[in-house]
């Protein structure tokens, strides 16, 4: 038998932050929530689509995909909390919904699922979190970070070797083995699907995905990557919940755009608690979380000074796993 | 010799939450009481993915998710529904007798 690992929910709930009966509420799933929230991201996806189209052929086009990419990146944000279950009641649409995203995104669905368990497990800690992004050494590293090279560099790397059937060491910590073949299945058939659409394109000589799509969406993940740093980088590698995880005050259009995703450390707290119920956990989590009140900007703020040395680099505290 | 097994109070049936999971002790073992529309169950409180206490987690009546990954287990019978969860949850035998829940062991 496993032995009890103190999750963030359960340190909160023996300190008395949070009761089981207020916690039970806020687990509460809904599709009308999940529905309703898709269904004003789909708007603004919408617009930024066709601002794309109809700025084809001026000087407009750039700006316009990479606004719209900004939004298609933000696909990332629905798959995450689709790949805890939350956003929708019923599992199965949440594995749907999840799976259209990865797609869109290369990040197969099944395989983010597992390494992001690892994520949850492991926060911050060096070694063991799959998903840790280190505190940059300079300036030109934070840069390269943001470029998204890199980021785009491994998730080919891994979609490809998972085509050729090959699981790495490192992600044999977090893939049970009976299902190690389910993700090589996955990738394969992304694999194939992405083949499919360029056959397509190249068929009917119609290049939508690639001006709509492809495009955009590497011009907007660099926004995603910068977004994603301010979740932890900079924060301590410690398994303090209340340390190693930063929650940040943003404005209401992007909180529509990440999914309140921006309230992460409660996110940590308790990943059962859908979207739509993190805001009331954060008030009730109130000086029990890590808050950066000048939301991402502040984060990068942060970020930089530490990078330049203006303040104590957080990573100096050291990994306690 | 094997130890002859019996019942054991582990939650006066005043203290079960109605249509959630309780927590409750045997010795030094966790255990989570469901209550469901077919009856009372109980489970040792451990998931067996990686160890998170189940009574932390979302109930829907007969499947309890666990509040680290979101595996998920029916609660009736301990079977793993969704993955990172593939281990069955062990389940012990409970009854309710002279307003308590009781369980064999
Ligand atoms: S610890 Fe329960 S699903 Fe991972």
């Amino acid at each position: 038998m496993n032995d009890e690992v103190l999750t963030p929910i359960s340190q909160a709930m023996k300190e008395g932050v949070i009761t089981r009966a207020e916690l039970r509420q806020l687990m509460r799933r809904s599709n009308f929530a999940g529905f309703l929230h898709l269904l004003k991201f789909i708007v603004v996806l919408a617009i930024t689509g066709t601002l794309v189209i109809v700025s084809f052929d001026t000087l407009w086009l750039i700006p316009a995909m990479f606004a719209h990419g900004i939004i298609v990146v933000h696909h990332f944000s629905l798959q995450h909390e689709c790949c805890h279950y939350t956003p929708f009641r019923s599992r199965w649409l949440n594995e749907v919904v999840g799976n259209y995203c990865g797609f869109l995104l290369v990040i197969p669905n099944k395989y983010f699922r597992y390494e992001h368990c690892n994520h949850h497990t492991f926060t911050q800690q060096k070694g063991y979190d799959p998903e840790l992004i280190e505190l940059p050494i300079s300036l030109s590293r934070y840069l390269w970070y943001l470029s998204s090279i890199p980021y785009w560099y491994a998730q080919f790397e891994a979609l490809i070797r998972h085509v050729f059937g090959r699981i790495s060491k490192s992600e044999e910590e977090f893939i049970p083995v009976e299902e190690r073949r389910a993700v090589i299945v996955e990738a394969r058939t992304y694999f194939a699907l992405y083949l499919l659409i360029i056959a397509g394109s190249v068929a009917l000589d119609w290049w939508g995905a690639l001006w709509l799509w492809w495009i955009p969406m590497f011009l907007g993940e660099p926004v995603m990557r910068a977004i994603r740093m301010t979740e932890h980088v900079g924060r301590p590698n410690v398994t303090d919940m209340k340390e190693n995880t930063r929650t940040n005050l943003v404005t209401r259009p992007m909180r529509l755009l990440c999914w309140n995703m921006n309230y992460h450390a409660e996110h940590h707290y308790a990943s059962s608690v859908p979207f739509h119920a993190l805001p009331d956990l954060h008030r009730r989590l109130t000086g029990f979380v890590h808050v950066e009140k000048r939301g991402y900007l502040g984060a990068h703020i942060d970020i930089i000074s530490q990078i330049v040395g203006r303040t104590p680099r957080a990573d100096a505290t050291g990994s306690e796993a | 010799m094997k130890r002859e097994r019996k019942w054991h109070n582990i939650l006066p049936l005043g203290d079960l939450v109605s249509g959630d999971v309780t927590p409750a002790r045997l010795g030094r073992l966790d255990l989570a009481v469901y209550d469901t529309e077919e009856g009372v169950f109980v489970s040792l409180a451990r998931c067996t993915h990686q160890g998170a206490n189940l009574c932390y987690g979302y109930f829907d009546g007969f499947a309890i998710e666990c509040p680290l990954h979101q595996g998920l287990f029916d609660v009736r019978t301990g079977k793993p529904l969704a993955a990172p969860a593939t281990r069955k949850l062990r389940m012990l035998d409970c009854r309710i007798a002279d307003g308590m829940v009781q369980v064999l062991r």
